[in-house]
């Protein structure tokens, strides 16, 4: 589904930054249906991974795939056709912040579709999935951590995406609700979709048991089917 | 790569009303930026509609001089009422000459008497026992530069003998000077109007800017949940749309007040130039006025500021 092929990442210098090489020659492959850890420290090129598969980015040399395309072929005007196939969660929630709660997660799937009706099924069906049903009509600046995060596992779902990018979707949680996006994570892979979490909380990877993709200063160091955190 | 999802053309009724829906949930629940873009954008409406105004002004104002240019005519004493009408009917032929107006020595005189009730020309006046004025023509030019043609048409020959004077010449100076001044006004209003309406149009685009500027994360976001460009634009252009539209009509609303309210003092303080009555005569143009530029920032401030994040 999702292939690397010697991809090398490199940021030109501007005004602000030092030129920086994010991705060093990163080989691997995730198939349909596979729960993927990628972990390592800040900085080691997990999020820079999940921008090249979103089109957010493009290899500096190497190519990335995604199914079929190559997508160092796709233009920027044309990059929602492959994003319209992913469902991004983030560590902060990045939610509109002037719409509701069922706004936010019907956006998503308005983005391709206009059936009013059909939206306003799916949207209360997955705010029922993730325990939001409630909150609806409330702005995101009404909700606590845990909830954002929920109202963004329900917008990364509500299209039904072939594959969820979840980049450090727990950073900015406690415990009790870390356990809870994880298990909606696991949840949401036992229903089909592939899942790329990154993270770098040790418990965590180790509670998943599940391949996991280590990277140290944007090289995969490990890759490991029933992998643990080891850094 | 095939394009999957929705079809303009099958859903255009259903896209519309999200992009317009979108766009009017943002206009309301975005209250401070709302408001701080129609202000701007009020700004250069009440700017436009002021330099429409200020046009208005400046040909009233031009006007008025270019009827204070005339050519007096005087006839001698003894020539026939009726030898005068014919020399007007032959000049009003004349494609210079706007207007005509023959002065009898009776017109003359009461003129005089009205402007100096009282002073001392009006004492000089009553030693005399005859009416000192003589029967004269006023000529109007349709420019100013054209008197010189219509004094060459009173030199000929034939009406030498019947004129007393023509004041030309004495004039001719303050004339060309009239002549200039009304058009340097007109340049000037020009170049204001075109300078202002510049200005108004580089601060609205720039403030439309900084505010979407400032939603610069969400257009992020929409992009990366999968929405076309379109579908991003559409809102951010219904947005900026309302906000030219909300603008025009507080600006039209205020100014219609201000025009009842205070035309009296305005008039006195343009010299005379009626605003109620120049805002009556041009309602419409005014109103459409008011809409073209408050729409037209609007959506045009939006579109380019928007096109910044999505382009290729």
């Amino acid at each position: 589904m999702i292939e690397f092929k010697n991809v090398t990442k490199e940021y030109a210098p501007n005004l602000f930054k030092e030129a920086k090489v994010a991705l060093q020659n990163v080989s691997f492959e995730v198939k349909a249906g596979e729960f993927v850890t990628l972990c390592g420290r800040s900085g080691a090129g997990k999020t820079t991974i999940l921008k090249l598969i979103s089109c957010e980015e493009k290899p500096t040399s190497g190519t990335v795939m995604f199914d079929d395309t190559n997508t160092s072929d796709v233009k920027k005007s044309d990059a929602y056709l492959i994003r319209q196939k992913i469902g991004f969660i983030f560590q902060d929630y990045k939610l509109l912040s002037y719409k509701t709660v069922y706004e936010n997660v019907a956006y998503a799937l308005e983005a391709f579709d206009f059936n009013e009706k059909l939206v306003k099924d799916e949207v209360m069906q997955v705010l029922e999935l993730v325990g939001l049903e409630n909150k609806a009509n409330c702005l995101p600046k009404e909700l606590s951590g845990g909830e954002k995060q929920r109202v963004s596992i329900a917008r990364a779902l509500i299209h039904r995406p072939e594959i969820i990018l979840a980049d450090e979707p727990t950073g900015n949680l406690d415990p009790y609700h870390t356990r809870d996006i994880i298990k909606i994570l696991l949840k949401i892979n036992e229903g089909g979709a592939t899942v790329i979490l990154s993270t770098h909380d040790k418990e965590t990877v180790n509670s998943l048991h599940k391949r996991v993709i280590t990277l140290e200063n944007g090289r995969i160091i490990r890759d490991e089917e029933e992998g643990v955190f080891s850094l | 790569m095939k394009k999957r999802g929705f079809s303009p053309c099958k859903n255009m009724w259903n896209f519309l009303k999200k992009i317009f829906k979108s766009g009017w949930d943002g206009f309301m629940r975005q209250g401070f930026l709302t408001f701080a873009t129609s202000l701007v954008i009020f700004i250069a409406v009440v700017l436009g509609a002021g330099l429409f105004f200020f046009q208005g002004g400046v040909a009233y104002l031009t006007q008025q001089i270019r009827d204070k240019i005339d050519i007096s005519v005087s006839f001698k004493s003894d020539v026939p009422r009726d030898t005068i009408l014919q020399i007007r009917e032959d000049l009003t032929k004349l494609d210079q000459v706007k207007k005509v107006d023959y002065i009898s020595p009776e017109d003359a005189y009461n003129t005089f008497v009205e402007a100096h009730q009282g002073d001392q020309y009006m004492e000089a006046l009553g030693l005399l026992s005859a009416n000192p004025f003589l029967p004269s023509l006023r000529i109007q030019t349709k420019e100013p530069s054209q008197y010189k043609q219509v004094s060459e048409f009173l030199a000929k020959d034939e009406y030498k003998d019947l004129i007393n004077e023509v004041n030309d010449y004495k004039r001719g100076v303050m004339i060309e000077k009239l002549g200039e001044i009304t058009k340097s006004v007109q340049l000037l209003g020009i170049l204001l109007t075109v300078f202002l309406s510049l200005i108004a149009i580089i601060v609205t685009f720039n403030t439309l800017r900084l505010s979407i500027y400032s939603q610069k994360e969400e257009i992020e976001i929409m992009r990366l949940v999968g929405a076309k460009n379109g579908f991003i634009r559409g809102p951010f252009l219904v947005q900026g749309g309302l906000c030219g539209l909300f603008a025009s009509i507080i600006s039209f609303m205020l100014l219609t007040i201000v025009l009842f309210v205070l035309n009296t003092q305005m008039t006195t303080l343009f010299m005379g130039f009626d605003c109620l009555a120049f805002f009556k005569s041009n309602i419409l143009g005014i109103m459409l006025l008011e809409l073209v530029v408050g729409l037209g920032l609007g959506l045009l401030s939006s579109y380019f500021a928007v096109r910044k994040y999505l382009r290729d």
